[in-house]
């Protein structure tokens, strides 16, 4: 098993390497097929890796790994000297000594440093197939960029520099290499962000780079916290091991606080919505396979020890929260990738909320809230993408026309909507699942749980009204063009585009076979459990003690998201047609959507942020 | 099998028995106007004046989803009434809803549009307050079947009073009556969303309407439990309430009626939780 | 009850105003209320034309407003009915011959049914609309016989196309 854990870290750092070498043409070739061959791997791993897998390095490693997080510290140190923010600045020199601290004083770390098991496998799968699409994707999107061609290839390098962290931040045991780790990811996004070069660009770097440090200032307390309340070294593993134990909970506070950041909770959204000035692959990137899934990733891996603590209350509390504020924040956008971006951090929290839950089912609601939001996200942001590239567009007001010169992008981006939110996708599963399992955990925290199901329904009725605000200027259309005719966007872009939608497709029709035989397993692991019970029943799907009646999910999947569909493609004959009404006048009139403005309240929903992640700490001190 | 009976009949007649609803409700509310009013079976007469006209569109997929808004208000009653998770029924009647805004959206005409934004928004008004209701109903019951509410024992209207003040506060907003009828305000934007529908397809969103009648009732009913006889009667109750309602009261513009409801119905409903979980 | 008797019992009237003194138009409202009550009829005001069955305009047509007289009569579905309602629709009452008028609203679009007076009583309006009730049925069945027509399928032996017509008459010119 080594060898091929191995290739998936090494592999795509020697195409990183690569790429800033190869002429053009190789690096297509070398793109498209390491693309290829991380999806193969990571697919083989998923389905090989059953019980979890150790493994560890030489010493040495553990001193590189010290002088790699030293330098990484210094850099930004630098980068905080260089553009003159404060900020950045006095996180570094906090996380400095605080990294000069540990290494004096802790002993040296004796056990494995990496452990691959399900639930990594799970992240892996994510990780390559969703960036290898990306990727390919990028090839074509940052040709058309106006940079130098040195720059285009130094994106590509970051791409796959920035898949390989993450391959080894979702397999590493050790805090301190997950330290490291973070911390590169935090890297790869600043230089992200600040790709474009602008005064905008970089401002919203230093943004994102500050908030994240707090994460990694968050992870070195936490190691800190392990070894001073003797619990021993730092390790995934051994936290698990101590669950229950008194002291245990300030360091699992304090790794949520770090994931909660990652995960873009408020009042930390502003580094993610910050991040759509640069490319967008790297939105795509940062939303769907890396960076916020990070946030998920380590709610899960602790689940089993945060739940029914006080931390994980506070947790479910604020996620509650950030759902329903996120969503209503989105509302108020007309920004075709802010409203994306607003609905990611509602649905991170969604996934957040579950985790921290931590019962069998809301896991598995977790698991296929991950995957499905993974690749519907992607596939929103490389329209995304293809709406700015190829038709000049960035504002959802002025796409009212998109129906009628580019239906096939209007399809797909209806596609991505309703895999977001209609019943039978997964999405739909996983909000439902919670409200259902929040119902069902409320016997001993009743108005949490109570007050958490109201957040959670809400959010997901503004959400949904969002969601149809877009697709409503998608579908948009005169009687002229009833016929639809599908627009070329080049072989890059569609072919894309046509594996996502395959992606979906097959997962809507595995739904039942992917929740027993996939998720199910997945969530054992990151429960420790043998295995969950699932049954299939007749035409219900039992998760435990929560049933999931699929026939009304069936007849809902051929009512709702086919109508839609169907909807653009039908045409009606033999029927007379008319012009709109508009008491006789004969006006071609320009439409837009509607928003509201909530910036009065943002403020507020901040403010309450800041209160949950004090009061997160306070709990844990407790 | 008896136990499915009633329910399946309800469901194949439910544009039956909402267009006789629809009917009496007219007549009601001319006799309360002192005038005569149109027979009871004028809903009848204009769905089948309306299937002679000849079809006309704006375009294809502006009628289909009219079409679709209706077999899928119809799929979301008959979950409800064959005692399907309430969460779900609500979810699939804002969709079917979503629907018919989607259909406004569709076409370049103002008033569709205008009607579609305010659809969207009492979609905003009274959702809230719904699931809060559920959320009610589950943590008295135990359950968010509401087939199991249907036998419940007691009828959950003791338990909570201010949820269905709060519900008779929200229905006029989701049948369209007045104070709250900007959706498809006739005087200012002539029917909002079911404007560019015509003949059969504007057939597909009237018997619609019928079907939402039926749908507001069956939740009303949920409030009785068991007991046929209090649904009844809060049925009948709240069918003069509403029209009542709609004859002495003017219209609001959105932005009262978002605040209203978000404003009182919502905190009824929210108060009528805290009580229930607290007892 | 005769089921086909439904089409006389459900007409909805499109109510729209070419440019008169709104005198009309007030009488048309009185119908609304309840001393007249033409909803007992299953009369509904609808305001739109697409889903109207009939189009009751008052006033003469005026430069300004015939226009969208021919639009909102040809956004109404078949089968439909227009009633010129007052002496202004009809002929152009007391405005005929001025510089911005037309004259009756009959110069624009079919009109079925003349309503006189200036300006119509209550009474004669129900009476001009009850008579555009039959009219409608015609209409109505017209239609349906045209689409009978449509889906009867065609005898090929009867038919005669012009080849067939030219042979035969072709011993009898020469």
């Amino acid at each position: 098993m080594f060898p091929y854990i191995a290739s998936l870290f090494i592999l795509p750092l020697v195409v990183s390497g690569l790429l800033l070498l190869l002429p053009k043409t190789a690096a297509r070739v070398l793109v498209i097929a390491s693309s290829v061959a991380l999806s193969i791997l990571s697919l083989y791993l998923f389905l090989n890796v059953d019980e979890p897998f150790y493994f560890g390095l030489p010493h040495y490693v553990n001193e590189i790994v010290a002088g790699a997080d030293i330098l990484l510290l210094l850099y930004f140190g630098w980068v905080a000297f260089r553009k003159k923010s404060l900020l950045v600045g006095v996180m570094s020199v906090l996380q400095l000594g605080g990294l000069l601290y540990l290494l004096k004083t802790m002993p040296a770390a004796e056990s494995m440093q990496f452990m691959v098991d399900k639930l990594s496998t799970f992240m892996f799968l994510l990780i390559n197939v969703i960036s290898g699409v990306i990727a390919i994707y990028s090839l074509k999107y940052i040709d058309e960029e106006e940079c130098s061609s040195f720059r285009k290839k130094y994106f590509l390098s970051i791409l796959f520099w920035f898949i390989a962290v993450m391959n080894l931040i979702v397999s590493s045991d050790n805090l301190e290499y997950f330290f490291l780790f973070f911390e590169l990811t935090t890297l790869a996004s600043f230089l992200f962000i600040g790709f474009r070069k602008d005064k905008e660009s970089v401002n919203n770097a230093l943004t994102a780079l500050w908030m994240n440090q707090i994460g990694g200032l968050a992870i070195l307390a936490a190691i800190f916290f392990i070894h001073y309340n003797g619990f021993g070294e730092g390790t995934f593993t051994n936290l698990l091991a101590n669950t229950g134990a008194t002291g245990i909970l300030l360091p699992l506070a304090l790794l949520s606080v770090a994931a909660l950041i990652k995960g873009a909770q408020m009042p930390f959204s502003k580094w993610l919505l910050g991040a759509m000035v640069a490319p967008t692959p790297v939105s795509a990137l940062l939303h769907s396979s890396t960076m916020v899934k990070i946030a998920p990733f380590i709610i899960l891996r602790l689940s089993p020890a945060l739940r029914d603590t006080p931390v994980a209350t506070v947790i479910i509390a604020l996620t509650g929260f950030v759902f329903i504020a996120a969503a209503i924040g989105a509302l108020s956008q007309d920004n075709f990738k802010r409203i994306l971006a607003h609905s990611t951090i509602a649905l991170l929290a969604l996934m957040i909320m579950m985790g921290a839950v931590g019962t069998p089912v809301t896991i598995v609601a977790a698991l296929a809230l991950i995957m499905f939001h993974g690749i519907s996200k992607c596939m929103l942001f490389l329209n995304a993408g293809i709406l700015e590239r190829v038709f000049h567009l960035k504002q959802s007001s002025d796409m009212d026309r998109l129906g009628e010169i580019g239906p096939f992008t209007s399809l797909v981006i209806t596609i991505g909507f309703m895999s977001l939110l209609l019943p039978p996708f997964g999405a739909f599963i996983g909000k439902w699942m919670s409200i259902e399992t929040l119902g069902a955990m409320t016997a001993d925290k009743k108005i949490l749980g109570a007050l958490v199901m109201v957040a959670v329904a809400c959010g997901g009725a503004v959400l949904s009204l969002l969601y149809f605000k877009v697709m409503g200027l998608m579908i948009a259309r005169t009687g002229e063009s009833d016929k639809l005719k599908f627009e070329k966007t080049g072989p890059i872009f569609s072919g894309t585009i046509y594996v996502l939608i395959g992606l979906i497709i097959l997962s809507i029709i595995g739904l039942p076979w992917l929740v027993t035989e996939y998720f199910a397993p997945v969530a054992a692991t990151s429960l420790n459990v043998n295995e969950i019970p699932v049954l299939t029943e007749g035409w219900n799907i039992y998760i435990g003690p929560i049933k999931l009646p699929l026939v009304p999910l069936l007849i809902a999947f051929f009512l709702l998201p086919v109508t839609i569909i169907t909807a653009m493609f039908v045409r009606f004959k033999n029927v007379d047609r008319a012009k709109e009404y508009m008491c006789g006048e004969k006006v071609n009139y320009t439409f837009s959507s509607f928003y509201f403005s909530t910036d009065k309240a943002t403020p507020y929903f901040y403010a309450a942020g800041v209160l949950f992640f004090i009061s997160l700490i306070i709990v844990a001190l407790i | 099998m008896n136990d499915y009976l009633i329910p399946v009949l309800l469901i194949v007649l439910a544009p039956i028995i909402g267009g006789l609803v629809y009917g009496f409700e007219r007549v009601v509310k001319a006799r309360m106007q002192r005038r005569i009013g149109p027979p009871l079976l004028q809903p009848f007469y204009d769905f089948l004046k309306l299937a002679d006209k000849r079809k006309m569109i704006v375009h294809s997929a502006h009628a289909f989803l009219g079409i679709m808004h209706f077999v899928s208000l119809w799929f979301a009653l008959g979950v409800l009434l064959l005692g399907g998770d309430l969460i779900l029924v609500i979810f699939l009647h804002l969709l079917s809803t979503a629907l018919i805004i989607l259909a406004g959206y569709s076409t370049r005409s103002v008033f569709s549009h205008l009607g579609a934004n305010r659809t969207a928004i009492s979609v905003l008004a009274y959702e809230p307050v719904l699931i809060i209701i559920a959320v009610s109903i589950f943590m008295i019951t135990g359950t968010f079947e509401t087939g199991a509410v249907y036998l419940w024992d007691e009828p959950l209207l003791y338990k909570m009073p201010l949820a269905f003040v709060a519900l008779l506060l929200i229905l006029p907003i989701k049948l369209k009556k007045s104070p709250f009828d900007v959706a498809e305000a006739h005087q200012e934007v002539t029917g909002g969303v079911e404007l560019e529908f015509s003949g059969l397809f504007y057939e597909a969103v009237y018997t619609a309407k019928w079907l939402d009648y039926v749908f507001c009732y069956t939740l009303v009913f949920l409030f009785a439990g068991s007991n046929i006889l209090l649904g009844i009667g809060l049925i009948v109750f709240t069918f003069f309430y509403l029209n009542a309602l709609d004859n002495s009261s003017a219209r609001v513009n959105y932005k009262q009626m978002l605040r209203f409801s978000l404003g009182v119905a919502f905190s009824l409903a929210f108060i009528n939780l805290l009580i229930n979980i607290l007892s | 009850m005769k089921l086909a008797s439904y089409r006389k019992k459900s007409p909805w009237i499109l109510h729209y105003n070419a440019g008169g003194c709104n005198g009309c138009d007030i009488e048309i409202l009185a119908c609304l209320g309840p001393k007249y009550d033409i909803e007992r009829f299953g009369m509904i005001n609808t305001g739109n034309p697409k889903q109207s069955d009939i189009l009751l305009v008052t006033g003469p047509v005026t430069k300004r407003s015939r226009e969208r007289l021919v639009e909102i009569y040809a956004q109404m579905p078949e089968p439909k009915v227009v009633i010129s309602c007052g002496a202004c629709a009809s002929t152009g009452g007391v405005f005929r011959g001025m510089y911005n008028c037309e004259g009756g609203i009959d110069q624009y679009i079919p009109v079925d049914v003349y309503v006189c007076g200036c300006g119509t009583r209550p009474e004669q309006i129900i009476d001009g609309v009850v008579q555009a009730l039959g009219i409608l049925e015609k209409k109505t069945k017209e239609l349906e016989e045209s689409v009978r027509l449509k889906k009867e399928a065609v005898n090929e032996g009867k038919q005669l196309n012009r080849r067939n017509i030219a042979d035969e008459i072709k011993p009898l010119l020469s």
